[in-house]
């Protein structure tokens, strides 16, 4: 039976739809805190690694993007499937008031931790009340 | 590989479907700012395999570490607890700051799944890297897939 399915595999429909679902992307889920000098960007990316996640920034337009990296045995057949996508990718537009060079990330089990620092010129300040 | 399921989604019903056809023209999926893509409803995401001498279920939970997870099987059903702190919004003084965004799931969490049967839980096994686990529970040794020989006569 495997036979079957491989050899259909080969009609020119079929590989169509492969190459199509091979880009097949996730949206990762993010949570977005303000704090008091930075902008925290927590990312689900569940099975994203150092080496197949890649963060850019071009033109304030940061984009996440982030192969699964699972290693799986050869002759899997999939039984029940949530997660149906090789990769997480996403984009945030940022605003001016972000230092972009001084954007750091982290990556802990999956989650990536992105810290956005405002500029100086937009941090909060709290202003004393000068005793009279 | 698991993207072999949308094969049977897509298949040949789907072709006499005009209208989602039409549909899926106007917005084509896999868009960035799809709404379905992000994960809704169920914390972690499941993924369940086979091979030929095991099953092996993949369980896509970000942020939790090794000892986060508790895996329980019990009549040939898997069941998943865990528990996944929130990011903390407070500040030092105990103000809280503003949050733009909030799709990540927090809190407690328990899911089960039934699996097949012909398992053998006494010899699964369970690791974990970058915030996925993977638990492998091998087929009983009469259940794997034998070749039979034909004998000359």
């Amino acid at each position: 039976m495997n036979n079957v399915v491989r050899s259909s595999n080969h009609s020119p429909l079929l590989q169509r739809g492969e190459e199509q679902r091979s880009q097949e992307t996730l949206l990762p889920a993010v949570d977005i805190i303000e704090e008091s000098n930075a902008l925290k960007l927590v990312a689900d990316m569940p099975g994203v690694t150092n080496e197949t996640l890649k963060i850019e920034l071009d033109n304030n337009v940061l984009s996440l993007e982030g192969e699964i990296a699972l290693n799986m045995p050869e002759g899997l057949s999939a039984l029940h499937a949530e997660v149906r996508g090789q990769r997480f990718a996403r984009r945030f537009n940022l605003s001016h008031e972000v230092d972009s060079d001084a954007i750091t990330a982290t990556l802990v089990n999956g989650v990536l931790t992105l810290t956005l620092p405002k500029k100086d010129s937009h941090r909060t300040r709290r202003i004393e009340v000068q005793a009279a | 590989m698991f993207d072999d399921l949308k094969r049977f989604e897509t298949g040949s019903p789907r072709q006499f479907d005009w209208f989602s056809q039409l549909l899926d023209g106007f917005f084509p999926d896999g868009n960035a700012m799809d709404i379905r893509a992000v994960p809704q409803g169920s914390f972690p995401m499941i993924n369940v395999a086979r091979s030929d001498d095991a099953v092996r279920v993949y369980v896509f939970a970000a942020g939790l570490a090794h000892s986060d997870l508790t895996i329980d099987i019990q009549d040939n059903v898997l069941t998943l607890r865990g528990k996944r702190d929130s990011v903390t919004s407070g500040n030092e003084d105990g103000s809280s700051r503003p949050v733009f965004r909030r799709e990540r799931a927090s809190g407690e969490f328990v899911r089960a799944i039934a699996l097949p049967d012909g398992l053998d839980a006494e010899r699964a096994e369970a690791r974990h890297a970058h915030g996925v686990f993977e638990i492998v529970l091998p087929k009983r040794e009469e259940l794997k897939p034998r070749r039979i020989d034909v004998q000359a006569a």
